[in-house]
């Protein structure tokens, strides 16, 4: 379970987060939506503990990841904003690199990374290093060492962006096995579809606060449209100070 | 994985990154010659440089005098022949073109006027044909014309005595030229410039790697993904910063080994030094320069830490290398005179220590230990700045 509680960020002046409160509960898919520059990245690097929060506070499995951010990391697993890999390392090296940080070793390690390269359709980049892969192979590389610690808690900055369909459907898949887990799975986008097709919740932020939160159906009841698109429009709409 | 199975976790991660960044940059093939032949280039130049001044030091000594027109003065040719290491030859049929052509470094004309004048006490004309462009030639053309300069002041006292005048009237100056760059000592600063090249080793070694593992991380956009993982900034910067460290390490290594393998091949000898290098000296370089990495490695990694670009971090690391460059060429032209307190300063200790060690003498081990903890102990100063700056959310997502 991660929750944010009243998060604010500034950068100088400005409000990049400005008191944004919700709950992701654990087996159940909870989405991030909101246009561009929303303050989504933003919250989420407040919540996987590489920035700290001007205010508020943010929970992770009832600790209090400001205070005990390791403890609070350790229970995450995270496709952050940024997915560099090591260009020199093979595909398993990436996923041991990982593993072994959160302190894993010898055959645990090697059954996981062995499993999440299989599920991933990673097992033909397993030993070839990953200066040469395609966008969704580095994606899904990223993806694969950031669960192979098997944390209780994920969190997927906008994970299919730029994907191809089969990419796409890779990803969608291991959130649903996720999900079906138990685990709590919070992912930022901007694409409705994939919001729709996968969220038993949805946080709508713009303009770096809160503007909606249920689930689809509630959405679309708040805004008055039975297109969830226009219902988020209307909805971004709203936040946005004009 | 059994081994260090006690450690902390903390310790435990920052082995984890150490062999990380190790392995990663080893495969790096374009980094890895790119340091090699910054190492290699240095003593490979020096030897060169130290036989070349060897060879011609020998050269000089035995000096080949073609002569072309021989029996116009065959008194000359006679006492040129008698003087100890000149052979005396037959000279081309165009003494310019062979010079030219560089199969003769000098040739000798005497022309058939060469006689009569002689006889008639009137400066008789020799020709001394060279290439002063020639810098490898220089010194037998020297010894050359100083043979034909003392043989020109022989006969001319003998003249003078045959009528009844002193040959000193005749030399109102006595000229003593005092040479200070003597060939031994040409050679000898060669050899200082080996501390010089153990303290690039130093910088040029752990560059890449530092470089790499910080600004390199960022650039390639998996900081952000590494730091999301429970391990602490001291952990992860301690982790790089040994990496960086054992390869400058290598690099010390490498390079005083070439250096000590050169010394075998150099005839020292032949250029007046004695000269033995042996297991003690090895170990006394060792104990110099391998704790100046952990300075180096982390003063490298924290500036690297700070650069905006990969390209920025390279740019402030060729500024950092000015520092043991300025130290080694103050060094080479002012010998610098060995004080107690210069073991305590980073980088000059290590320099004294290595011109210590390799002229012959040990400064003790208290020395050995200032300068080494001074290291130390500055390196975690670094350390220190390096997680402050990670811990930095401006400098982890750039400005």
């Amino acid at each position: 379970m991660i929750a944010a509680i009243d998060l604010k960020k500034f950068f100088g002046p400005v409000a990049a987060v400005n008191g944004v409160t919700f709950t992701a509960r654990d087996g159940q898919v909870t989405g991030l939506l909101g246009p561009n520059g929303a303050g989504k990245t933003t919250t989420l690097r407040m919540l996987y503990g590489v920035m700290r929060p001007d205010g508020g506070a943010i929970e992770v499995d009832h600790i209090d990841a400001t205070r005990h951010p390791r403890e609070a990391q350790a229970r995450l697993g995270v496709l952050p904003d940024l997915v560099g890999l090591y260009p020199r390392l093979t595909a398993r090296e990436q996923v041991h690199y990982y593993g072994e940080l959160h302190g894993l070793s010898g055959e645990v390690l090697k059954a996981r990374t062995d499993d999440l390269l299989k599920t991933l359709d990673l097992t033909h980049l397993a030993e070839r290093r990953s200066a040469g892969y395609s966008h969704g192979e580095r994606a899904k590389v990223a993806i694969a060492r950031a669960l192979v610690h098997e944390p209780q808690n994920v969190i997927l900055d906008e994970p299919t962006n730029g994907l191809d369909v089969m990419s796409t459907r890779a990803v969608r898949a291991i959130i649903k096995r996720l999900k079906a887990e138990g685990k709590c799975v919070l992912f930022s986008s901007h694409v409705m579809q994939e919001v729709s097709a996968l969220c038993d919740s949805i946080v709508v932020i713009a303009g770096g606060t809160v503007v909606a939160h249920g689930t689809p159906d509630e959405l679309r009841a708040k805004a008055g449209y039975d297109n969830l698109e226009d219902a988020f429009v209307a909805l971004a709409g709203a936040g946005e100070p004009r | 994985m059994t081994f260090g199975a006690h450690l902390p976790p903390w310790a435990r991660q920052a082995r984890v990154v150490l062999v990380k960044e190790l392995v990663d940059s080893f495969r790096d093939k374009r980094a890895l010659s790119s340091i090699l032949l910054s190492i290699l280039v240095g003593p490979l130049i020096t030897g060169f440089m130290m036989n070349r001044i060897a060879d011609r030091q020998r050269e000089a000594d035995d000096v080949r005098i073609p002569i072309v027109g021989a029996r116009n003065a065959p008194a000359l040719v006679q006492w040129l022949s008698q003087q100890s290491g000149v052979v005396v030859a037959t000279g081309p049929t165009d003494p310019e073109q062979a010079v030219r052509e560089q199969s003769e470094y000098v040739v000798l004309i005497v022309p058939s006027d060469y006689a009569d004048d002689f006889r008639s006490s009137r400066p008789a004309g020799i020709k001394v044909v060279a290439d002063s462009a020639r810098a490898d030639t220089r010194a037998q053309v020297q010894r050359v014309q100083g043979l034909l300069q003392q043989y020109n002041a022989e006969i001319g006292a003998l003249r003078l005595i045959g009528r009844g005048v002193s040959p000193a009237a005749a030399t109102p100056l006595k000229i003593e030229g005092v040479e200070v760059s003597t060939t031994q000592q040409r050679a000898a600063k060669l050899l200082s410039v080996i501390p010089l090249m153990v303290l690039l080793a130093a910088f040029t070694g752990a560059m890449q790697l530092a470089t790499d593992a910080t600004a390199g991380e960022r650039e390639r956009g998996s900081l952000e993904a590494l730091l999301v993982n429970p391990v602490p900034r001291g952990a992860l910067a301690l982790g790089k910063v040994t990496a960086s460290a054992l390869s400058g390490m290598l690099a010390v290594m490498v390079t005083a080994g070439l250096c000590t393998a050169l010394l075998r091949f150099i005839p020292l000898q032949e250029l007046g030094m004695r000269f033995r290098f042996g297991t003690p000296h090895m170990v006394g370089l060792m104990a110099a320069a391998l704790p100046l990495c952990l300075l180096t490695a982390s003063v490298q990694s924290c500036v690297a830490t700070l650069a905006k670009s990969f390209k920025e971090a390279q740019t402030y690391m060729g500024i950092l290398i000015l520092a043991p460059m300025l130290i080694g060429v103050m060094g080479t032209l002012y010998p610098i005179d060995h004080q107690p307190w210069m073991f305590g300063v980073p980088l000059l200790g290590q320099y004294v220590l290595l011109t210590s060690v390799l002229g012959g003498y040990s400064p003790g081990p208290l020395a050995f230990a200032a300068a080494a903890l001074t290291c130390v102990a500055s390196a975690a100063l670094m350390l220190r700045a390096t997680v402050a700056l990670l811990n930095d959310e401006r400098i982890v997502f750039g400005r």
